[in-house]
């Protein structure tokens, strides 16, 4: 067997109950389950997940506004089989702000194909500013369980040493500071 | 010919337009060449400086002082294989693949932070490294944090979180040890002398020389130069160094009144390119440890997709 790149899989992780599914990154594996085995050991190595989804990168219907706007044929001619009606779960960027521009969990529309549930969705959703627009079939999506929490993502928890918090440095240089007036000066 | 030109003109007056008011591109959007090509050599190289940075500190893992220490450093070096991860992933959306850059770190062929090609002589150094070698690192990564390509600034936004922990746990070993033994303070002083110069490189070639820095800036990738970042973590560094009671192997360091600079002596540059051409004290060994390391794990891959395809042929069956 050759030693050969593995598919790759976006990964969504979940901080808290109140907030979507965000875009943090992907991995590479040879299957789905995989894919969430790695996606667990690579995003969760802190305490701030308490759902995680993987999707193979070929399920995803990407385009950004620029393409869509780009291609006046996009959603021309595409109707697709009726008989074949699917889930499609919506994606989006709305954000250009620092650490806000992740792609977010928005909803859901039913579709016969990708182009269809894009056009669906930016009629339902697309009323605010959207960047980019992902679609992927909701049965496609790998989705950790409720009843994960404990084995995946409750022991990072106990592992405070990995929070910058656990180390008070900065008031212990006040301290060596006040001990040592004038020193470290010039 | 003309007309093609004045098309791409008007992509790039758009595109330069819209990093300028502060929009980050995504793949699929439209991007110059040069844009795609400086980021995929800029994100890999420090994908692979994630990578082979672990290597320095692992081999101190079995020699941690206590288990605490010990867990520390687990932690953080498995923090680095992940940022490594969330890198190449950056790189990926560029079509770069994961295959090519390994390959090409494997044969010697991509670049990675020269600081990582010295050797780790004492425990001391994993106080110093983290400190200084992750300190330096978080200066240029929280500019990197608001570069103008979306996935990069994403990875570098979580990078930046972690990495808080890294130059903590290495500065309050410092600390610690400084108000420690005799031997404790000679052995953090000697990795100071070790690490301090190769640390000052890692912000890259002064300003009037670096060739890559004009267009990376234009382009909203690198916002802040070499020679600002070094200066500001030189001022941070130095006043509380001092307070330890330490020093850096430095002669010429001066506070200059007029700026409130402190001034440090002319870095070997040659060293610098010689490091980076692969004549530095660890290269080989570097290389030859992630080359073991992706040759051992050969059979666990090939079980792996050998599982995933037998379950594949059940599932059709």
């Amino acid at each position: 067997m050759t030693d050969t790149q593995w598919p790759r899989f976006e990964v969504f992780l979940q901080d808290r109950p109140e907030t979507s599914h965000r875009n943090i990154g992907s991995v590479h594996a040879p299957d789905i389950e995989m894919a969430m085995m790695n996606a667990r050991d690579v995003f969760v190595r802190r305490p701030s997940c308490i759902s995680l989804w993987v999707v193979p990168v070929d399920a995803i219907y990407a385009k950004t506004v620029q393409e869509i706007e780009a291609d006046p044929e996009l959603f021309r001619d595409r109707l697709g089989d009726e008989s074949s009606v699917d889930k499609y779960d919506i994606f989006r960027k709305s954000s250009q702000r620092r650490a806000m521009t992740f792609v977010i969990y928005t909803g859901q529309v039913e579709a016969t194909s990708p182009e269809l549930a894009l056009q669906k969705a930016i009629e339902i959703f697309g009323d605010g500013t959207t960047y980019v627009w992902w679609v992927c079939p909701e049965r496609i999506i790998l989705r950790s369980q409720e009843s994960d929490i404990p084995s995946m993502f409750a022991p990072a928890k106990d592992k405070e040493y990995r929070q910058p918090r656990d180390y008070k440095v900065v008031s212990a240089m006040q301290e060596v500071k006040r001990e040592q007036p004038g020193k470290g000066g010039r | 010919m003309e007309e093609e030109n004045q098309a791409y003109q008007v992509k790039l007056r758009e595109f330069e337009g819209r990093i300028a008011s502060g929009e980050k591109i995504e793949p699929g959007d439209w991007m110059p060449d040069e844009y795609r090509q400086q980021l995929i050599r800029m994100i890999s190289q420090h994908a692979h400086s994630e990578i082979v940075g672990m290597l320095p500190e692992g081999a101190w893992i079995t020699r941690a002082p206590n288990l605490r220490r010990k867990m520390v450093l687990l932690a953080k070096v498995q923090d680095e294989g992940g940022h490594g991860q969330y890198l190449y992933h950056a790189a990926e959306t560029l079509g770069a693949t994961r295959e090519e850059m390994i390959d090409a770190l494997l044969s010697g062929k991509a670049k990675y932070a020269s600081v990582f090609n010295y050797p780790t002589l004492n425990w001391a150094d994993m106080g110093v490294i983290g400190w200084l070698v992750d300190g330096a690192a978080i200066k240029n990564q929280t500019m990197l944090a608001q570069c103008s390509y979306g996935p990069y600034s994403r990875a570098m936004v979580r990078i930046c979180a972690e990495e808080g922990f890294h130059m903590k746990q290495g500065k309050e070993m410092v600390m610690r040890y400084a108000q420690g033994t005799d031997e404790q303070r000679i052995m953090t002083q000697d990795a100071l002398d070790r690490w301090w110069w190769p640390t000052l490189m890692m912000f890259g070639l002064p300003d009037d020389v670096s060739t890559n820095s004009p267009a990376l800036k234009r382009w909203g990738i690198k916002t802040r130069s070499n020679d600002t970042l070094r200066q500001e973590f030189i001022n941070e560094l130095i006043p509380e160094l001092y307070l330890l009671g330490f020093n850096v192997p430095d002669d010429d360091l001066t506070f200059d009144e007029e700026s409130g600079n402190w001034v440090s002596g002319d870095i070997d540059w040659d060293e610098f390119w010689r490091v980076i051409r692969g004549d530095g004290p660890c290269n080989k060994e570097r290389m030859e440890t992630r080359q073991k390391a992706h040759d051992d794990g050969l059979w666990v891959r090939e079980a792996l997709s050998a599982y995933a395809e037998r379950m594949q042929k059940r599932a059709e069956a």
